[in-house]
């Protein structure tokens, strides 16, 4: 047991050696191990899916100079097992792409000090473990302002995973955006209790329709959602890719996830030996996350759409500049400030006007 | 052709090691077929998925870590199914377990507490397993509501009241208000034995019941008597035994059991409560329980040998880059071999001319 | 069309594969086969069923091909439990295992690839009834075929000789068998029947309600299929009820969310489960409490020559 770690610590020092010395006849014969830990199975078509999409265009830019593996539908349970079994074979760089295994990875990373951790979200960073996200709110809001646009009922529909962080501040942000058109707008929220149930997100996309939703927003993974948006004559939004041949009359925007390059990056600052801990959240200007082309739209649509956006991704218009209220009536940021990114990731209140409820 | 059974009432005892060796050859072949077919080295292949579990220290304690929940609740299961009681929610039960123990580490969270902590944290989960075990045991003596039913619904309803838990009440207030509970404080994490893995006490508890268990079911009347009410309900009535109190019985029991494998798998391998807290261990411990012929020994070899077929797919996906599916596949594969080699053991069998023999 | 009708529309298309699936399963069970492999069988049908419609650009060589993907997946059952006298629960649940991987494998080349939604049949005169008629005439082939399964299983079962020799064998297989009965034979069929409907129950998640194919997207209601069985005391029209009120909460508590009812979302996602458990229980109270599982339900039978 002692000799195995030491070989792999002698194993890992050698090819940081190696690395440094940046010769590329050399980094061929000793590619280096990426390993990719997700939480669900590679063909879920939404999260896992684009993380492995990365994995491969982290695979096509970097050639033989990499070499990648990729582990499916982890649990929790088995976080720590899997890291240090990639560890063992000679991975050096682990990206874990989900939030569940942020604690495991914290856990795990002391153990394993030659190898360098990036965990999909967390709460803290450590010497060998970065934090990566992407601000998916930018997308929201843009999706806002179309939907108040493009809605004839004034109420937009939202199905939601989980009451946490993430999907709290992406439905006050579509209401931000849509308010900005129009401040009638309203919106209706379904949990659904899962990311990834097809059955169960249809279901839902037909709750909201027959309550006279007519753009739907969708926070989980699965096409259904905007496949129904499309039969029943409404409008919707794709998540994770570009979901446009999936509903040719009802597609307006997908928010497509991006995170090849950010792959590309921190493998190659593994290689150059520059990697350090870092807590990157990057928005539309980061290229960590796009929004597919629009569609079924008016060019005057597309073009306010495409104004928005470029604003966004400029930083001339932020999302959670003040005044923001809660629904219970308190400021939560007062006119003139603006939301921390701290403020932010720990959201979990509605804003005034957005009538659900949430666990406390 | 057709197959035809012959019971066997004198098995020999060679046949009952035999078997499972069949199993494994069967396993081992068929195998070594599907891996040269997705174009792998065989060999390498049948290494990485059996042998690299159990190569050295580390791969030996992780496999009892993966072991431990699977053998704990299979061994309850087990008192259920022979006395004809199908507790198929233990999943639920293992859940639950982890709420109330989960609770105790939670309100203890920062005080000054003492070495008292973590046993009063198995005791409670085993209270909360055995709590929700008992709902279906009561609806059936009472109502004769079918326990398949009520034990598989109260899974979904255990999970989702864990899910809402940890996003609400015990949320950690220093989280960002992630779906967690706090991390636990040391005296509630389950003890580890070595310093270089994460094997923990967990596993000799779950020895231990093994042994109290095969005891209990070769020496002493309550474990006749589960016998024969599986076997015989009528003779056990005669027999004076109380069919429904026995049900209570057994339901406490692997509820017990689950829950205890639920506290001890949050506070070992987790530190905390998440949303969701088990891979399928409690579904998986019914094939354990049938594997291990719901004989206590036999569900300790029949935890390691599945423990060793989910570490193996792990291993095959990194060191073989196989799909999940695919190893999937594969462990399916392997147990319908030990199935089906399990009936060279009870019958005699023949293949006969179809038209031939009356079945 | 009205929000009831709107509603109704929604259990519909909720209900019908649980539907399905209860039922094919249920004629198994009478035979006294307990085959916990659903969810394996249900997801190949799904899987299968998808691929086999995007080849052949035909939907209905799709449903065919589900068909005999959950029926293939029973033989393999069949084969170990009937054949080879193996245990029921244990195979069963590594049948789930197997199908959930291969599924997985065939379809790997299919995910992401989009099909449009299977052709509704309408049923004229028959749309025209106010309230129910739009939401039960005009719908897909797969709502009629589920009517038409619960209306043939309880024709069978209770009408037809071969139906009380298919209960004969699961109350007590030794007197069947002592009758002259083939037990393993028609079992092998009943558990034949309960894999195409499974397949079936699956085309119809991969075809109908959402039209693609993803891994893992039975999401369990192979497990909810076989409660409601139990949950129907093994009687077709109680298969019905049941499916339809399981179904029919978990549609209700969606729209009651949107509509904005404050209450935790994993109170209201509980509630199928929770009414499903209590309404048997008043079942079960008012008729003094018998149970109805068939004797032999899970019991291997291997005739004494």
């Amino acid at each position: 047991m002692q000799i195995n770690r030491r070989q792999i610590l002698q194993g890992a020092t050698a090819l940081a050696g190696a690395a440094t010395l940046g010769q590329p006849a050399f980094a061929q014969a000793n590619p280096l191990q990426v390993g990719f830990i997700y939480v669900g199975p590679v063909g879920d078509f939404g999260w896992s899916t684009m993380h492995d999409v990365g994995r491969k265009r982290l695979e096509e830019v970097m050639g033989a100079a990499v070499k990648t593996t990729a582990v499916e539908a982890v649990a929790a349970n088995d976080m720590e097992r899997v890291a240090t079994q990639l560890a063992r074979q000679g991975h050096r760089l682990i990206f874990t792409t989900s939030f569940s295994f942020f604690q495991p990875t914290m856990r795990v990373a002391p153990t394993l000090p030659n190898v360098f951790f990036e965990s999909a979200t967390g709460t803290q960073t450590a010497a060998n473990v970065s934090l990566y996200n992407a601000r998916f709110y930018e997308g929201r809001y843009v999706q806002g302002v179309i939907a108040a646009r493009k809605s004839k009922s004034k109420t937009i529909g939202y199905i939601a995973s989980f009451p946490v962080p993430e999907v709290v501040h992406a439905i006050n942000t579509v209401m931000r955006g849509a308010w900005s058109v129009d401040p009638s707008m309203k919106i209706r929220v379904v949990w659904v209790n899962a990311w990834f149930n097809p059955g169960r997100e249809a279901d839902a996309a037909r709750a909201l329709i027959d309550q006279g939703c007519d753009v739907i927003c969708a926070h989980t993974d699965s096409p259904a959602p905007l496949q129904l948006a499309n039969e029943r004559g409404v409008f919707g939004f794709g998540q994770a890719s570009d979901m446009t041949r999936f509903a040719p009359k009802a597609h307006l925007t997908s928010s497509v996830n991006n995170w090849g390059d950010y792959y590309v990056e921190r493998a190659k600052a593994v290689i150059d030996g520059s990697w350090k801990p870092g807590d990157v959240w990057g928005g539309l200007n980061s290229g960590m996350f796009r929004l597919a082309p629009f569609t079924n739209m008016t060019p005057e649509e597309a073009s306010e759409a495409e104004r928005v956006r470029d604003a966004l991704s400029t930083g001339r218009l932020h999302p959670f500049d003040g005044p923001l209220t809660r629904a219970d009536g308190t400021v939560a940021v007062p006119a003139g400030g603006r939301a921390t990114d701290d403020q932010i990731r720990a959201m979990n209140y509605f804003y005034r006007g957005i009538d659900v409820a949430l666990p406390s | 052709m057709r197959i035809v059974l012959t019971r066997r009432d004198d098995a020999p005892a060679w046949m009952a090691l035999v078997s499972p060796l069949i199993a494994v050859a069967l396993t081992l072949l068929s195998g070594a077929v599907m891996f040269a077919l997705l174009g792998l080295d065989p060999l390498k292949a049948l290494g990485v998925y059996f042998i690299s579990p159990i190569s050295d220290g580390w791969a030996l304690q992780e496999l009892a870590v993966k072991a431990t929940p699977l053998i704990l609740i299979s061994v309850g299961l087990s008192l259920c199914y022979l006395s004809n009681n199908w507790n198929i929610g233990a999943e639920g039960q293992f859940v639950m377990g982890a709420i109330f123990g989960g609770w105790v580490a939670i309100a203890t969270h920062g005080a000054a507490n003492g070495p008292w902590v973590f046993p009063a944290m198995m005791l409670a989960g085993m209270l909360g397993g055995a709590a929700l075990a008992m709902i279906p045991a009561i609806l059936k003596t009472r109502l004769s509501v079918n326990e398949i039913l009520t034990s598989l619904m109260l899974v979904y309803v255990a999970e989702l009241l864990l899910d809402w838990l940890v996003r609400g009440p015990w949320r950690d207030p220093k989280g960002f208000n992630f779906p967690q509970s706090v991390m636990f404080d040391k005296e509630a994490q389950v003890m580890r034995l070595m310093a270089d893995g994460r094997i923990n006490l967990g596993t000799p508890i779950a020895i231990i019941v093994v042994v109290i268990a095969a005891i209990m079911m070769a020496r002493t009347l309550k474990g006749f008597e589960i016998r024969l009410v599986g076997a015989a309900p009528r003779a056990a009535r005669f027999a004076g035994f109380d069919e429904k109190r026995l049900t209570w019985t057994v339901f406490a029991i692997s509820g017990a059991l689950a829950g205890l494998a639920g506290i001890i798998e949050v506070s070992g391998t987790m530190g905390q409560l998440q949303p969701s807290v088990s891979p399928g261990y409690g579904f998986t411990a019914i094939i354990v329980a049938f594997l291990g012929r719901l004989n206590p020994i036999g569900c300790l070899i029949a935890g390691v040998v599945l423990a060793i077929t989910f570490i193996g797919g792990e291993n095959a996906q990194i060191s073989l880059r196989l799909p999940l599916d695919v190893t999937r596949v594969f462990q399916g594969m392997l147990l319908f071999y030990v199935l089906a080699c399990d009936a060279v053991l009870n019958y005699r069998i023949a293949l006969v001319r179809t038209g031939g023999a009356a079945a | 069309m009205t929000m009831f009708e709107a509603i109704l529309l929604t259990i519909i298309t909720a209900s019908t594969p649980l539907l399905i699936g209860a039922i094919g399963q249920l004629v198994c069970e009478r035979s006294g086969v307990l085959n916990l492999g659903m969810e394996g069988m249900m997801i190949m049908g799904a899987a299968c069923g998808f691929a086999a419609a995007i080849l052949s650009g035909n939907s209905y060589v799709g449903v065919l091909a589900a068909i005999l993907a959950g029926m293939a997946m029973s033989l393999i059952f069949a084969v170990l439990t009937l054949g080879l006298a193996a245990n029921q629960v244990a195979s069963g649940l590594a049948l789930s295992i197997f199908g959930l991987g291969l599924s997985g494998v065939i379809g790997a080349p299919f995910v992401g690839a989009k099909r449009d939604q299977m052709a509704k049949l309408d049923l004229p005169v028959l749309t025209d009834i106010p309230l129910i008629g739009k939401a039960l005439f005009g719908q897909d082939p797969f709502v009629y075929a589920s009517f038409a399964l619960v209306i043939g299983v309880w024709w069978f079962l209770a009408r037809t000789k071969s139906g009380l020799v298919l209960r004969a064998c699961g109350e007590n297989h030794a007197s069947a068998h002592a009758l002259g009965y083939p037990v393993l034979k028609i079992r092998l069929l009943a558990i034949l029947f309960g894999g195409g409907c499974a397949g079936l129950a699956g085309a119809y998640l991969s075809l109908v309600y959402t039209p693609f194919w993803s891994p893992g997207m039975t999401a369990g209601r192979g497990w909810i299929a076989l409660a409601i069985v139990v949950f129907a005391s093994w009687l077709p029209w109680r298969v019905l009820a049941g499916a339809y009120l399981f179904g029919g909460i978990t549609i209700l508590q969606l729209h009651a969310q949107g509509a904005g009812v404050k209450i935790p979302s994993q109170f209201m996602a509980a509630l199928p489960y929770l009414v499903t458990i209590l309404v048997l229980v008043i079942i079960m109270s008012r008729r003094g409490g018998q149970q109805a599982a068939p004797a032999s339900l899970g019991t291997p039978f291997v005739p004494d020559r």
